[in-house]
């Protein structure tokens, strides 16, 4: 859940995605899901020579499956922040583990 | 059946594009442009009165395919189409003249990565990336 | 409580392969990707997916073209810098952990 609610603090903002075909979209981020599929809104597409589908579209839902990276806009992430979260998720984890293996009987 | 918000919870973002026109593109790197009239929480898919556009550089063609059920996993991109942002810059050609210039294409890379494959592979190299491997995901 | 505790003990020990990248947060990691890729930077997040957040980052690509007339292979690497950037974690080969000597 980490990166979901990472993702839903960065809506409004804009990025690029950057897809496992090449195809990079600029846009609005809207919305995320637990997939994190992502919804992008008033898109541009750089290179509209190689991928002219992209032309005539505004706003576009991404499978999170097809994503390879996601550009994000440096001066609104709080790294200390971002790495304290992630701490605190890898601990919760790790509870859960060895609470499951105290507890085998589920 | 599961609780409706955990449901919810991951179509709400398509559930607001029911009923538009909406261009999907799938893994496979082919295009289908059709109205969007049903989805599930796999992100399957119900297009109406769907057409296949092919693109060949400024070239474009249209394929008439009707009515589909689209498994979810195939998809990679769903855009909604803005009939504001003109396809001027590009040229309609008929279904004919858009296949013959798609199958020059994929000749034309199926040479290049075969003349590739080939040297890669006598030089001891692992080859990857099979013909249009840049337009599947 | 316990559980604190627990994390506590735990913290700077390595006992399953993530441990190693926790231990990595906030350093400057190698990460090598599919298709020839490798990113070098600084993380600041990751999950049990490996999706990662790297800052400062440094993309290599190395792509593989063959001459059409001598058949001589030529490595050709291109790199960009990304200040901020989301890794999708199925594309991940592998993690290296901090490099300390000769700079990343």
């Amino acid at each position: 859940m980490l990166f979901f609610s990472f993702f839903k603090s960065l809506v409004g903002k804009e990025v690029i995605v950057e897809l496992k075909n090449d195809l990079s979209v600029c846009g609005i981020l809207h919305s995320v899901d637990q997939y994190l599929n992502i919804k992008l809104v008033d898109i541009s597409v750089p290179d509209t020579e190689k991928y002219p589908h992209m032309i005539s579209v505004k706003n576009c839902f991404i499978r999170g499956s097809v994503v390879r990276y996601v550009h994000l806009p440096a001066e609104e992430i709080d790294v200390q922040l971002l790495q304290d979260a992630t701490r605190k998720e890898v601990a919760q984890l790790k509870s859960q583990q060895t609470a499951q293996v105290a507890a085998p009987s589920k | 059946m599961a609780d409706l918000d955990s449901v919810l919870a991951y179509t709400a973002n398509l559930m607001s594009d029911i009923d538009k026109k909406l261009m999907i593109v799938l893994k496979d790197g082919r295009t289908l442009i059709g109205f969007l009239r049903s989805v599930d929480q796999f992100a399957n898919l119900v297009l109406q009165d769907t057409i296949e556009r092919i693109h060949v550089g400024k070239q474009y063609g249209d394929i008439p395919r009707g009515l589909f059920v689209i498994r979810g996993d195939n998809v990679a991109i769903l855009g909604e189409m803005d009939d504001k942002k003109d396809l001027t810059q590009l040229q309609k050609v008929s279904i004919e003249d858009i296949l013959d210039a798609q199958r020059e294409q994929l000749q034309r890379r199926d040479e290049e990565t075969k003349l590739r494959n080939q040297a890669m592979l006598e030089r001891g190299l692992q080859p990857h990336g099979d013909v249009g491997s840049e337009d599947t995901l | 409580m316990a559980e604190v505790a627990t994390n506590e003990e735990t913290s700077n020990t390595v006992e399953e392969p993530l441990d190693l990248v926790r231990l990595s947060l906030d350093e400057r990691i190698l990460v090598k990707m599919r298709n020839d890729r490798e990113l070098r930077g600084r993380l600041h997040a990751y999950d049990q997916h490996l999706n990662m957040v790297l800052g400062d980052v440094e993309e290599t690509i190395t792509t593989v073209e063959i001459d059409d007339e001598t058949f001589e292979e030529l490595y050709k690497t291109s790199k960009r810098q990304i200040p901020m950037l989301y890794v999708r974690g199925d594309g991940v080969i592998l993690v290296s952990p901090p490099l300390r000597v000769g700079g990343v």
